[in-house]
């Protein structure tokens, strides 16, 4: 069993001129849900290609179950389940008709074939639509057929390309739901998304725009990473001006946003909390509120973005430390 | 456990292949009854070549022909005398204006001509473009010129009979045509058009079928996301040839079995050389089709281009397979070309078989195994070559 599921080692992809990927370093190991996020064209599915063998790297390696993707045994591809971003269902057959023949393709033999449809389909909530043509369900059905066709064999890694694209927010906790029920079981998977608002859901983010991963890391590192720090929001009943607070341990910086409120950007803010409203209290401040402000995940990536293009040479969120203690590699800084 | 794995995926084939079929009515339809139709319509239709060409007979007034219209009925049976005049601008005017495809000038002074030892002419203008239909006008002229040059001895024989009294050995009427012909068979069977095309359609059909449905289907999956779910799971680009061989095969089969019944109980054609012999006939052909249809499928980017290539392979096999023209009446190159198709073949191992009861030459058998395993070879190389990673 390798360390890592999934290696990246300064992969680089080009169609033409087009640099798709540039420079990518990434080492995911088991477990985890790992989400590629990143705007339309950003080069997360190119990413997926890569890994899943469709695509050569034009440089840099890709190891995927210790193999190069490009000629997988038998064995590792019998692990991997891939949900394609173009559509795979076939409208004719029915959605259990369609998990069936994806199930017999990983040579799932009869009766165990039938019972995992069956179950599958209960999972990502199509139970009751399971005879039905493809052709006759709603988009955000046939991508749940896909999603079950991708997971019937019960792979450990899967990777699924936008598997939550043009479904409402109900479809898409009832695929999340699914995604986080197989990371229990020890599965990895690697998910791209254009919903920004679905980093919280993973372990770990990429965050790839125009080739490049500009933020490899947890969600909240990547908060931190955006705002410099964790982010306490404190509104005092009187005016105060927060620039004469003097040197509390922690305290990184801070953002007056009104009269009677600012921005505490600190270390730890459950440690530095109390210390900040000790000290408020001190100098005689009466403080109405002191919580975390965790900005939105479009604010986040907003400022990753701009800080990646405004100074390419800046490095992203470095090497940081995944759940369960395992190393996540940042991409390497030009 | 991998035999049984693998049986798995083949069957998985097979299972989508005849169920997607079967769940398009319209489908169905084309497939079953459309070759039912085609057969049964070409049965109910066809009725020989009627090679017939439309005649003005122009006989100068001073020719010693006579000039009466039922004198020219007699020329024979290609000709369907529309006119028969002495004048003639009438006669020069009704072709030029394409009332008929041909002017017939019977010779001036007739006998004179032939007392001065000379030979006289038979004259025939046309004006018509079909090249089948001036091949036809060259045996004609030469029929009425033959048919005039017997109505000529017979005169001349029963008037040296009359005038100098001689005792002729033999009748004028014999004279002048001393032989005839007779035509029988030894065919096991009556010579028929059903009969002889019948086969013919059906490799037709079985053919255009195989290669439309299996290459539709395989383009299908490489334009959509189905290949790369195919590269990425255990089963082998062998397998996706083996399992997609089946599918259509068994969907061939059915097609192929309507089909002959129709052909056997419907209109009689005769199965001189055993069920045995035809399947096996039917079922190469089949494979074979399936191979071209392979390679149609990988060798286009889109259904279109499927469409297109199964459309031309289509018309050339109407063209050059021994379809409507003999093969042999192709250049070689040409003929090379319809020996590629699995059609040509299978045309005359069919008539050979349901008619004759035997099959003359290997050749046909072997020449369509060698298709079926070069174009199925061919497919594997070509999926393996489309489903291995693109090149950065």
């Amino acid at each position: 069993m390798p360390d890592a599921f999934v290696e990246m080692k300064a992969v680089t992809r080009r169609f033409g001129e087009t640099v798709a990927v540039d420079g990518l370093d990434l080492e995911i190991p088991a477990g985890l849900i790992v989400g590629f996020i990143g705007p339309s064209g950003a080069g997360k599915t190119t990413t997926v290609r890569l890994l899943t063998g469709a695509l050569s790297p034009s440089s840099g390696t890709v190891r995927v179950l210790g193999e190069d993707p490009r000629r997988l045994t038998r064995r590792s591809r019998a692990r991997i389940g891939y949900m394609p971003q173009l559509p795979s269902v076939n409208p004719e057959l029915s959605a259990d008709e369609n998990v069936d023949f994806a199930a017999s393709l990983f040579g799932l033999v009869w009766p165990r074939r039938r019972r995992r449809v069956g179950e599958i389909l209960e999972l990502v909530g199509l139970g009751s639509v399971r005879r039905r043509r493809a052709g006759q369900l709603s988009g955000g059905m046939r991508r749940r057929v896909e999603l079950a066709s991708a997971l019937v064999h019960d792979p450990d890694l899967a990777f699924l390309d936008e598997p939550t694209a043009g479904l409402d927010p109900i479809l898409r906790r009832v695929i999340w739901g699914e995604l986080h029920r197989r990371r229990a079981l020890g599965r990895t998977i690697l998910v791209t998304t254009q919903h920004v608002d679905e980093a919280a859901e993973c372990d770990l983010v990429v965050l790839i725009t125009e080739g490049r991963a500009v933020a490899v890391s947890s969600p909240d590192d990547l908060r931190r990473a955006a705002s410099g720090g964790d982010v306490v929001e404190v509104e005092t009943r009187l005016p105060f001006d927060p620039f004469g607070l003097g040197d509390i341990p922690g305290l990184l910086r801070v953002d007056r946003t009104g009269p009677r409120a600012f921005r505490a950007i600190v270390e730890d803010a459950g440690r530095v909390t109390p210390a900040l409203t000790g000290a408020l209290a001190a100098a005689g401040v009466e403080v109405g509120s002191a919580r975390e402000w965790r900005p939105t995940f479009d604010a986040v990536f907003a400022t990753l973005v701009d800080r990646a293009r405004s100074d390419p040479s800046v490095a992203p969120p470095p090497a940081t430390t995944g759940p369960d203690g395992a190393r996540v590699e940042g991409p390497t800084p030009r | 456990m991998i035999i049984l794995q693998v049986f798995t995926r083949l069957l998985a084939f097979v299972g989508k292949e005849v169920v997607e079929i079967a769940r398009r009515p319209g489908a169905v339809a084309v497939l079953v009854l459309g070759p039912f139709l085609v057969v049964l319509l070409f049965g109910l239709g066809y009725q020989g070549y009627r090679g017939s060409l439309s005649v003005i007979v122009f006989v100068p007034p001073t020719s010693g022909l006579p000039t009466d219209a039922g004198t020219y009925l007699q020329l024979g049976s290609l000709v369907d005398v529309r006119l028969v005049t002495t004048d003639e601008a009438v006669a020069e005017a009704a072709l030029r204006d394409r009332q008929a495809d041909l002017l017939i000038r019977m010779p001036d002074h007739l006998q004179a001509t032939l007392l001065g030892g000379e030979q006289a002419v038979v004259a025939v203008e046309t004006n018509i473009e079909n090249p089948q239909q001036i091949g036809l006008a060259q045996v004609l002229a030469a029929q009425v010129s033959e048919t005039l040059n017997r109505d000529v001895i017979r005169t001349i024989a029963a008037r040296l009979q009359v005038q100098s009294g001689l005792t002729l050995p033999m009748p004028p009427e014999v004279i002048a045509q001393p032989t005839r012909y007779s035509l029988s068979s030894v065919a096991p069977t009556a010579p028929g058009i059903i009969p002889f095309f019948g086969p013919a359609v059906l490799m037709l059909v079985l053919q255009h079928f195989a290669v439309t449905l299996l290459g539709l289907s395989l383009v299908r999956e490489k334009s959509g996301g189905m290949l790369e779910l195919f590269r990425l799971s255990p089963i082998s680009s062998g397998e996706i040839i083996v399992g997609k061989l089946a599918a259509f095969g068994v969907i061939g089969a059915v097609i192929a079995g309507l089909s002959t019944g129709l052909l056997v109980a419907g209109f009689g054609v005769p199965v001189a050389g055993g069920a045995l012999q035809v399947i096996g006939i039917l079922a190469l052909v089949l494979v074979a089709s399936l191979g071209l249809g392979l390679v149609v499928a990988l060798a286009s980017d889109s259904e279109r281009t499927a469409i297109q290539l199964s459309s031309l392979l289509l018309l050339a096999s109407i063209l050059f397979s021994g379809f409507i023209l003999p093969v042999n009446e192709f250049s070689p190159p040409v003929r090379a070309l319809a020996y590629l198709l699995p059609v040509t073949h299978g045309i005359s191992l069919l008539q050979d078989s349901m008619l004759f009861g035997s099959v003359p030459s290997p050749a046909p058998v072997m020449a369509l195994g060698t298709i079926a395993a070069v174009t199925i070879v061919l497919g594997w190389l070509l999926l393996r070559r489309a489903m291995r990673p693109l090149k950065g």
